[in-house]
């Protein structure tokens, strides 16, 4: 990315190919968060970045939108090869991991309509809602004792999902107030 | 416009405000798609979301791609996928770098702190949305409510939970 980034740490041996890899093995491995395999494949086992830097990176992350690892994905690319790196990275990510979940996804829709399948489809998906709910309410609990946040949480929930409001006004209204207090909160920093 | 055009069209913006990731789009697509067009019925719906919980990669957008290819085959389904990732990939990049350069600004630590429960509520809701989209019953209400106490009150790989519901499904629960 920025000159000084590069100049401080020797990144040479990072190539487009070795980004590519990295990538495409954090994405086939997958199950049980994506977040925690690009942690120990980019960290740990390759050491590309520090603790602190993974922290910054997926800090930035949790706060843009689309699917978070994605995000990770573009700015670890982006860091040792700006924007060459970062497609490197993504083409690592998405190519050959969705051409296969695709074919075997497929499949399985295929067959969609038989009865066995339907149970354990059935079953999956409710097992799947409760992860994503309960991953929410993971996010929000050191966020319980401010009345702001568990407020706008509620109403970009009810706005979402009781009132069926469209996701753009939902953002668009509750993002600037949420900020707004968020500010008000502390005006000693502001 | 043509229904994939469309859809594709609409991908690409809800994308672009999909603020704590794609699951918090389920709500809004799950509206379009479904009730407002009916160009896929819920069950699809709701079995697209459950299909690529089996798969390791990138699950949602593979699921946005199987929503394209219900309405629109092949092309549809690789078009969903760009529109998924493509406008969030261009601001990371865009965003990477000058985000950190004001990290100790107030202003951005309002914009994270402020964010956070918007999205935390968008998340829940996406999978209130997929609840209700999936809904058999009592028992695929018990199935939810176990997963999230599982997920909270243990630690637990999620796989084996996504598992579990597989194999109470399976043995005709649903």
């Amino acid at each position: 990315m920025s000159d000084a980034a590069a100049a401080q740490r020797p990144a040479t041996h990072i190539t487009l190919p070795a980004l590519f890899v990295a990538f495409l093995k954090v994405s086939l491995a997958g199950f049980g968060g994506p977040i925690v395999w690009v942690r120990r494949i980019v960290v740990e086992r390759l050491g590309w970045l520090d603790e602190q830097e993974f922290t910054d990176i997926v800090g930035l992350c949790q706060f843009l939108p689309g699917p978070n690892v994605v995000c990770i994905t573009i700015c670890v690319g982006a860091k040792f090869r700006g924007p060459a790196g970062a497609l490197s990275a993504l083409a690592g990510f998405i190519l050959i991991p969705w051409t296969l979940g695709f074919a075997v996804g497929a499949l399985y829709l295929e067959y969609a309509h038989l009865p066995a399948l339907q149970g354990i489809l059935r079953g999956v998906s409710a097992a799947a809602a409760g992860l994503l709910i309960a991953t929410g309410l993971r996010l929000l609990l050191p966020h319980r004792r401010r009345p702001a946040a568990l407020l706008f949480a509620a109403l970009a929930f009810a706005g979402l999902a009781v009132a069926k409001l469209p996701l753009l006004l939902v953002v668009a209204v509750l993002v600037p107030l949420s900020v707004l207090a968020a500010r008000q909160a502390r005006p000693a920093a502001a | 416009m043509s229904a994939p055009l469309a859809l594709v069209a609409y991908l690409t913006m809800l994308s672009a405000i999909s603020f704590g990731g794609i699951p918090s789009v389920l709500p809004d697509l799950h509206d379009y798609v479904v009730a407002t067009h009916g160009w896929i019925s819920d069950r699809d719906f709701a079995n697209c979301f459950a299909i690529v919980q089996a798969v390791p990669g990138p699950n949602m957008i593979l699921m946005m791609s199987f929503i394209g290819w219900k309405i629109g085959g092949l092309p549809t389904a690789m078009a969903s996928a760009l529109a998924t990732f493509g406008s969030p990939c261009a601001i990371a990049y865009a965003v990477f770098g000058w985000w950190d350069r004001f990290r100790d600004a107030p202003w951005q630590q309002a914009v994270r702190r402020g964010l956070m429960p918007v999205t935390i509520g968008l998340v829940v809701a996406g999978g209130f949305v997929m609840a209700l989209a999936s809904d058999t019953g009592w028992t695929a209400a018990a199935i939810t409510l176990a997963a999230i106490g599982l997920l909270l009150g243990t630690r637990l790989n999620p796989f084996w939970i996504i598992g579990a519901g597989g194999v109470l499904g399976a043995c005709g629960l649903l």
